[in-house]
C-alpha cells in the first residue's frame, strides 16, 4: 500500500471516528440534568417566554434533529453561544486554545530535551547502576500524578525560593519584558507535565538504542577504531531517533489530554480551565464545543504519530490494521 | 446421548486437567517472576497496600473523621506523624484508610473493564469481519477522548461519588483492554487447538470463552494491572478536581485538593498524601511492567 492511500484511509477512518466522538458528546451533554431555558432565563422566567425560547433554540424538536441541526451547524464552525459569557463559543476556544497548544508543546519539548540523553545513558550504561536509577526516576515520573508535581514544583521553586510565579498567564503583548515574562509563567506548569512524559520517552530510545547497538554497523564501526562517543552518537543514535519521534507525538497527546488538571493547578487560562467552567456552570453549548477541539486535538496527535510510524516503518502499511 | 456425556468427559479432560507441560510452565514463569526485581518489588508493595488496607481501622490511631480544635494544622509529631489537617484530624489515620478508596477503584474499575473489555475484544478477534469492523470503530471513537476528559465528562452526567467514579472509569478503560484482548485473540485464532475445537463441532461460545479466553490472559494480566495504576492516578486527579470522592471521605485526590490552601503552613497535608499516591501507583506500574517481561508472548513462543 502506498503511503498516499494510507493517509487516505487513516483520515477516512479519523471522520468516522470524528462522527462517533460528536455523537458521543451529544448524548452526554444532552442527558445532563437542568433545562437550558431555565439556564439562559433565570428560574424567575414566566412559562410563556421559557416556552418561545425552547422553540427559538429548537429544544422542541425531536431529538436526532436536533443532534442533525447541531452537526450541521459545528461543520460550519458554529458551536452555538456560549450561556456563561454570551459569546460565540468558537470565538471563546480560539482565544484559549494556543495557550494551551503552548503548555503542551512546552511540557513535550521539556520531556524530549531530558529524556533523549537518559535514555542513551541508560542503554550504553545498560543494566548499570546509571541504567538502574534512569529506570527509577521513569517509573517515579509516570507514578506521580501531574497535580501533585505541580503543587510541590509550586511550593519549592514559588513559594520557598520565590523564582518562578505560583500561577497565571500573561501573554507576551501585554508583559513588560514580552516573552521572558511569558516563559516565567510557563516553566513550573511545563516542567510537572513534563516529568509524566518522560518515561515513555526514555524508555523507548534505551531500547531502540540497545536495538541499533547490537547491530553490525555499529560493530563494524568500533572495528573500524572510531571512539565510542562518534560510534554512540553519530551512528547509533541517528537512526535509534526514528522510533522515538512517533512516541514523542503521542506523548503530545497524552499532554494535551492531561491539560484539564495542569490548567487547575497553575491558574492557566486555557481549554482546560474552560472545560472546568463549562462544567461547573452547566454551559452545555460551551462543554460540548470544549470537548469536540479537545478530543479533536488529541485525535490529531495520535494520528500524526501513526503516520509517522508508518512512514518510517513500511511493514505498518502492509500489515493493515493490526 | 452417549456421545454428548463423551464430549463432557473430554472438555472437563481438556480444560481442568494441568499437564506435565503447564506444570513445568508455571514453574518456570514463576522462577522468572521471582528472579524479576521490579516485579518482586511491585508485588511486595501491592501485596503492603492490601494488608493496610485489610486491616486498617486496626492501623489508624484515630478516626478519620475525628476533630480536635485543639490541634489544627499541626506539624508531624509523635502523637500524629503525618501531622493533623486544618479541622485537627489525624492525617496518618486518613491516609491509611484511603487505601481502602485507592484500591477500591482502581480494582472495581479495572474488574468492569475487564468484563466488559475481555468479552469486547476477544469476540472482535475471533469473530473478524463486519462485527470486529464495528466493535472496533465505536471503541476508536471512546479512544479518541483523552481519559482524564471522558471520565470527567461521564462523572458530570453521573453525579460525584465513588461508585460513579469506578463505572466512569471502566467506561474509559474499557477499550484499551479490549483492543489487547482482540490482538491476543486474532494471533489465537489460526491456532490448531481452535481448528480442533471447530472440527469437533463446538459452538463459537465455547470456543471464544472456554478455548481462546484462557490463552489471551496473559497481555490482559499485564493491561490490568498497568491500568490499575492509571486508575488509581485518574481517582486522585477526578477527586483533586472536586469531581470524584466528596468530603469528608479520606481520598487522597481530595485530601490534596483541601490541603492545598494551607500549602505554605501546612505542607505535610499535601505531601504524606501525595506520597501515598505514588507508593501505590509505582507499585502498580512496577508489577505490570514485570509481568510484562515474565509474560511477554515473544519471550514465551521462544521455548514453546
Amino acid at each position: 500500500m502506498s503511503m498516499l492511500s494510507y493517509l487516505v484511509r487513516r483520515v477516512g477512518f479519523l471522520a468516522v471516528t470524528l462522527l462517533f466522538v460528536t455523537l458521543i458528546t451529544f448524548v452526554v451533554t444532552n442527558v445532563l440534568p437542568g433545562d437550558v431555558a431555565v439556564l439562559i432565563l433565570g428560574p424567575n422566567a414566566s412559562e410563556a417566554s421559557l416556552q418561545a425560547l425552547r422553540a427559538d433554540l429548537g429544544l422542541n424538536q425531536p431529538l436526532w434533529v436536533q443532534y442533525l441541526d447541531w452537526l450541521w451547524a459545528l461543520f460550519q464552525l458554529d458551536m452555538g453561544q456560549s450561556l456563561r459569557f454570551g459569546e460565540p463559543v468558537w470565538g471563546l476556544i480560539m482565544d484559549k486554545l494556543p495557550r494551551s497548544l503552548l503548555l503542551a508543546v512546552a511540557a513535550t519539548a521539556f520531556a524530549v530535551v531530558l529524556s533523549l540523553p537518559l535514555g542513551v545513558i541508560a542503554a550504553v550504561k545498560q543494566n548499570e547502576p546509571a541504567d538502574v536509577a534512569a529506570s527509577m526516576f521513569g517509573f517515579v515520573g509516570v507514578s506521580i500524578p501531574i497535580f501533585l508535581w505541580g503543587l510541590v514544583f509550586i511550593l519549592v521553586f514559588a513559594v520557598w525560593l520565590n523564582l518562578f510565579p505560583t500561577g497565571g498567564f500573561v501573554a507576551p503583548s501585554q508583559a513588560e519584558n514580552g516573552w521572558m515574562t511569558t516563559i516565567r509563567h510557563l516553566v513550573l506548569p511545563a516542567t510537572s507535565m513534563g516529568f509524566a512524559l518522560t518515561a515513555y520517552v526514555m524508555r523507548m530510545t534505551r531500547s531502540s538504542m540497545l536495538e541499533e547497538l547490537g547491530d553490525e554497523y555499529v560493530k563494524l564501526a568500533r572495528a573500524k577504531g572510531m571512539s565510542e562517543r562518534v560510534v554512540v552518537i553519530r551512528h547509533a543514535f541517528r537512526n535509534a531517533v526514528i522510533p522515538v519521534i512517533t512516541v514523542i507525538a503521542f506523548q503530545f497527546a497524552y499532554a494535551f489530554g492531561g491539560i484539564v488538571v495542569l490548567e487547575q493547578v497553575f491558574f492557566w487560562p486555557g481549554m482546560g480551565k474552560l472545560t472546568l467552567t463549562a462544567i461547573q456552570s452547566r454551559d452545555i453549548p460551551l462543554l460540548q464545543g470544549c470537548i469536540i477541539v479537545v478530543a479533536m486535538m488529541y485525535m490529531l496527535s495520535n494520528l500524526a504519530a501513526d503516520v509517522l510510524y508508518a512512514y518510517f516503518d513500511p511493514r505498518i502499511r502492509y500489515g493493515g490494521e493490526n | 446421548m452417549a456421545t454428548d456425556a463423551g464430549t463432557e468427559t473430554k472438555r472437563a479432560d481438556s480444560s481442568f486437567r494441568i499437564t506435565t507441560a503447564q506444570k513445568e510452565r508455571y514453574a518456570r514463569l514463576w522462577r522468572q517472576f521471582r528472579h524479576n526485581t521490579k516485579a518482586m518489588v511491585g508485588l511486595a508493595i501491592v501485596l503492603t497496600l492490601v494488608v493496610v488496607a485489610l486491616f486498617a481501622p486496626l492501623i489508624a490511631p484515630y478516626s478519620v473523621s475525628e476533630t480536635n480544635i485543639d490541634a489544627r494544622s499541626e506539624a508531624p509529631s509523635l502523637q500524629h506523624p503525618f501531622g493533623t489537617d486544618e479541622l485537627g484530624r489525624d492525617i496518618f489515620s486518613r491516609v491509611v484508610l484511603g487505601s481502602r478508596i485507592s484500591l477500591y477503584v482502581g480494582f472495581g474499575s479495572i474488574v468492569g473493564a475487564l468484563a466488559v473489555g475481555t468479552t469486547v475484544g476477544v469476540v472482535s478477534g475471533y469473530a473478524g469481519g463486519m462485527v470486529d469492523e464495528v466493535l472496533m470503530r465505536v471503541m476508536d471513537a471512546a479512544m479518541a477522548f483523552p481519559p482524564i476528559l471522558l471520565a470527567l465528562t461521564v462523572m458530570v452526567v453521573l453525579g460525584p461519588n465513588l461508585n460513579n467514579v469506578i463505572l466512569a472509569l471502566a467506561f474509559v478503560y474499557t477499550p484499551y483492554i479490549a483492543r489487547v484482548g482482540r490482538s491476543a485473540a486474532l494471533s489465537e485464532r489460526n491456532e490448531e487447538y481452535v481448528e480442533s475445537a471447530v472440527s469437533r463441532g463446538e459452538s463459537d461460545g465455547y470456543i471464544v470463552f472456554k478455548e481462546v479466553l484462557p490463552n489471551c490472559m496473559a497481555p490482559l494480566l499485564v493491561q490490568a494491572s498497568i491500568n490499575v495504576a492509571f486508575a488509581m492516578l485518574a481517582e486522585a486527579s477526578l477527586s483533586f478536581l472536586g469531581l470524584g470522592a466528596q468530603p469528608p471521605k479520606p481520598s487522597w485526590g481530595l485530601m490534596i485538593n483541601s490541603g492545598r490552601g494551607f500549602m505554605q503552613t501546612a505542607p505535610w497535608m499535601i505531601i504524606f498524601p501525595g506520597l501515598a499516591i505514588a507508593f501505590a501507583v509505582i507499585g502498580f506500574n512496577m508489577l505490570g511492567d514485570g509481568l510484562r517481561d515474565v509474560l511477554d508472548p515473544k519471550v514465551d513462543t521462544v521455548e514453546s
